[in-house]
């Protein structure tokens, strides 16, 4: 992934600003989780100019060019802060019809000048100063969209991130750029393109941008799904080895946004979405196993968790069944946690999340069985960051299917690792394993007797002292109706 | 990291054919639905209301933060360090779910010696846990039951501690002396007033949880009031307030104030080998005096319907 490489790059050579970068860091990872609470969680991208990475002189973002007559140069910062400066952006803006003039040379004959322009507008999208807002760069946007039908795959590529950088900015932008022809030139373009992987990741890169904003599910989607996109999106599904990942995590970021949306997923599956996602999710687990754990891998396996887990709800699970049909999805749903427990805890629990919307049927539940995927579930249980929740929520679901479950359930070891659970500090924990455990003593005797062997009887009665009352009237009912004939209660007259 | 199995699983060139409809189904004798229907009915009210819920998340739902971070993060170009800052799976910890006890503890075993050892054989009226049911027995008679004084005139009651041994005395000194005498105890035994050392000493091994604080004061200070936080907390419905403080005072239930208030007449001599156990309050000392005459007949009785008397110590006798 190239752009990966420019920060390694980067990072190398600022080896004494290591701490201040893992600093910067942090402060910036604060800042998004504000952001995000506040639903206002976007990014821009910034093509690097091949030329400045070559040098490898050049971090900052402005360059020199004569646009024409009328506009002088930008200035050109070399420090190495990555802002561009204030004063550059400003410059340009006020300039008097500088759009103007910017998109006269974008339209113009010489190759050059365009790309110029190009450029020059896209590091204004990038800009985080906000006198330089969308709306003062919409006299360019119907040219820019005209060109991604063009040929050229450098300029195509900085229109494309100069619109993605416009997306997210207001919805007043978007319904322009919808009205304008967005989505349909989207589509040409990946058509058109669609062997330049570079551009491929530009168009999935915008395309996510547009439908990940809020309030997008009256038009925008509607129109995504309509356009043909999504199969151009499923082709891409195949990682190119040397490429790299890069469009392959576009696109299937759009597939998550539109699959989590809701609008309409049966369009999606319809399409094959659910099909070629698990496969590449089969394939990604493949490659898990293997050892073979590419940087940035959880990047992809992320969106493609998320759009599958969604459209598992799209339809009775019976019917999807075709598309899910190969088992070692079940066996790749495991895998995840395993190998991702300790990085990225977040992807361990949404993979168990899939596997709770899977297990809402008795033949996903055999296969658990069969394949002997259930101890490795088990042994997830001591995990918090609500992995253990799910993973409970799973073998609920398993215990709910009937007896022979719930005994297979025990065989693989579930009673004692509930009489852990239900110590555990999280009430919510507590609740569950309750219920889990009182479907498998419900369902058999035997159940209970092997539960008090495994000296479970005393958690049980701490449990009725709580304070939570969910929990106490719980364990007092577990007590009563499966554990009475083990433990004399002794009432007093 | 990953297990053989289910490396294997993925990684075997020729399992392209185990596909979901190829594997045999397991049946099911009969319906779960029937068990579940049937107990509802009984209660009245479902207690136990799991069933199998596909969940639908949408963009912005909490448990997609972390991966929305790390792809934002990406596109920032933030992505790569060198050391990963990001959360890490922690183990779940546990905690002791007594009523007013809010330890917690990071294994199993922690916390179950401290259950073990604190909430245990622990006499439901005045909070004080023994080491054992037969003690626990020992004390629930001498100290909480009504008929015992008055049968104490008459006849020896108090039994020798040591199991086994039956012998029984008409006076607690005789019984300290026939302990000292004839089974060899120590005699700062912890019949009377309770020696400090020993108290602590017990009271270090109960404490080595967690975070926990080691003040033990050495001086004999008035016992703080055990028996009050009954009184005060508002939780009908739990017989047992054992709370925990590990606050000075606790380990000191030598001369007894708030024996005054408890049936028996005999009030000079504690508990045997007991350990008070506190609330969690920060206001212990002016607590003690509301409360000393506030206290009632043990609530051994009408705690609900049918409600295990775990700590009565029958129950384990099997």
């Amino acid at each position: 992934m190239w752009r990966l490489n420019a920060v390694r790059h980067k990072a190398g050579r600022q080896g004494s600003d290591l701490e201040e970068f893992k600093f910067k860091r942090r402060e910036h990872e604060k800042e998004l989780r504000r952001a995000r609470k506040d639903s206002q969680l976007v990014s821009k991208r910034l093509l690097l100019n091949d030329d400045e990475e070559e040098d490898g002189t050049m971090d900052t973002l402005a360059s020199d060019q004569v646009l024409g007559p009328c506009i002088t140069t930008t200035v050109r910062d070399d420090d190495s802060s990555q802002q561009p400066s204030r004063e550059a952006h400003q410059l340009l803006i006020e300039q008097p019809n500088s759009i103007a003039i910017l998109v006269t040379n974008l339209c113009g004959p010489n190759p050059q000048c365009r790309l110029e322009a190009a450029r020059c507008l896209h590091e204004l999208s990038h800009s985080p100063h906000s006198e330089v807002d969308s709306l003062r760069l919409r006299q360019a946007t119907p040219y820019l969209i005209t060109f991604l039908s063009g040929q050229s795959p450098k300029f195509t590529e900085l229109c494309l991130y100069t619109l993605g950088n416009m997306c997210p900015d207001s919805e007043n932008v978007r319904d322009m750029l919808l009205a304008q022809g967005i989505i349909p030139a989207l589509n040409n373009c990946i058509q058109i393109h669609r062997t330049n992987l570079a551009v491929v990741e530009a168009v999935g890169f915008t395309l996510s941008q547009l439908i990940s904003a809020n309030y997008v599910t009256e038009r925008i989607i509607p129109a995504v799904l309509a356009s043909g996109l999504i199969p151009r999106l499923l082709s891409v599904l195949t990682p190119d080895s040397q490429f790299g990942l890069g469009p392959v995590i576009e696109c299937a970021w759009c597939l998550h946004y539109l699959a989590c949306s809701n609008v309409d997923n049966g369009a999606l599956v319809a399409q094959g979405t659910l099909l070629h996602c698990t496969s590449l999710l089969v394939t990604l687990g493949v490659a898990v196993a293997k050892g073979s754990i590419e940087e940035g891998i959880e990047l992809l396996i992320w969106p493609l968790l998320r759009c599958v887990g969604n459209l598992l709800l799209s339809g009775p699970l019976g019917a999807l069944q075709p598309q899910l049909n190969d088992s070692r999805l079940l066996a790749a749903l495991c895998a995840f946690p395993q190998a991702f427990l300790q990085t990225h805890p977040a992807l361990a629990r949404e993979s168990v999340w899939v596997l709770n919307n899977l297990t809402d049927s008795s033949v996903f539940c055999s296969a658990l069985f069969y394949l002997n995927l259930v101890p490795a579930l088990i042994q997830l249980l001591p995990f918090s960051h609500g992995i253990n929740i799910m993973v409970l929520r799973v073998l609920g679901n398993i215990a709910h299917q009937g007896r022979e479950y719930c005994l297979h359930l025990a065989q693989a070891g579930l009673l004692p690792a509930l009489c852990a659970t239900l110590k555990m500090a999280d009430t919510e924990v507590v609740t569950f394993s309750l219920e889990v455990l009182g479907q498998l003593m419900a369902s058999d005797p035997q159940l209970a007797e092997e539960f008090v062997k495994q000296s479970g009887l005393p958690v049980l009665e701490a449990i009725q002292y709580s304070n939570q009352e969910t929990i106490r009237l719980r364990a007092t009912h577990l007590l009563e109706h499966h554990l009475l004939p083990h433990c004399p209660v002794r009432t007093m007259p | 990291m990953l297990q053989p199995g289910l490396i294997q699983l993925l990684t075997a060139s020729d399992l392209a054919d185990l596909r979901i409809d190829a594997i045999p189904k397991l049946q099911v004798g009969f319906r779960p639905g029937s068990f579940f229907s049937s107990f509802r009915s009984q209660d009245g009210e479902a207690k136990l209301t799991f069933i199998p819920q596909q969940i639908l998340l949408n963009k912005d739902h909490e448990l997609f933060e972390d991966g929305d971070i790390h792809r934002h993060l990406y596109l920032q170009n933030l992505s790569t360090c060198p050391a990963h800052d990001s959360p890490t799976a922690r183990q779940c910890e546990f905690r002791c779910y007594i009523s007013g006890c809010s330890q917690v503890f990071s294994t199993v075993e922690d916390y179950e010696h401290h259950y073990n050892t604190l909430h245990r054989h622990v006499c439901s009226s005045c909070q004080r846990s023994l080491p054992s049911a037969r003690l626990l027995d020992i004390h629930i008679q001498e100290w909480h039951d009504s008929l015992f004084s008055i049968l104490a005139e008459r006849q020896d009651m108090y039994q020798c501690l040591v199991e086994g041994c039956g012998s029984k005395f008409r006076t607690r000194e005789q019984r300290k002396d026939h302990v000292i005498k004839i089974h060899k105890y120590p005699s700062d035994f912890m019949f009377d007033k309770v020696k400090r050392i020993k108290n602590i000493k017990i009271a270090k091994n109960n404490m080595l949880q967690k975070g926990t604080s080691m003040e033990v004061s050495m001086s004999v200070s008035e016992p703080e009031g055990v028996c009050e936080v009954l009184s005060d907390q508002p939780e009908e419905e739990e017989y047992m307030e054992i709370n925990h403080s590990l606050e000075p005072g606790i380990l000191d239930p030598a001369s007894n104030p708030i024996n005054t208030v408890e049936l028996s007449t005999d009030h000079d001599t504690a508990p045997i080998l007991s350990v008070t156990i506190q609330p969690t309050t920060n206001q212990q000392r002016p607590q003690h005096n509301r409360e000393r005459h506030s206290y009632r007949v043990p609530r051994t009785v009408c705690f609900g319907q049918g409600s295990v008397q775990g700590f009565r110590g029958h129950g384990r006798r099997i």
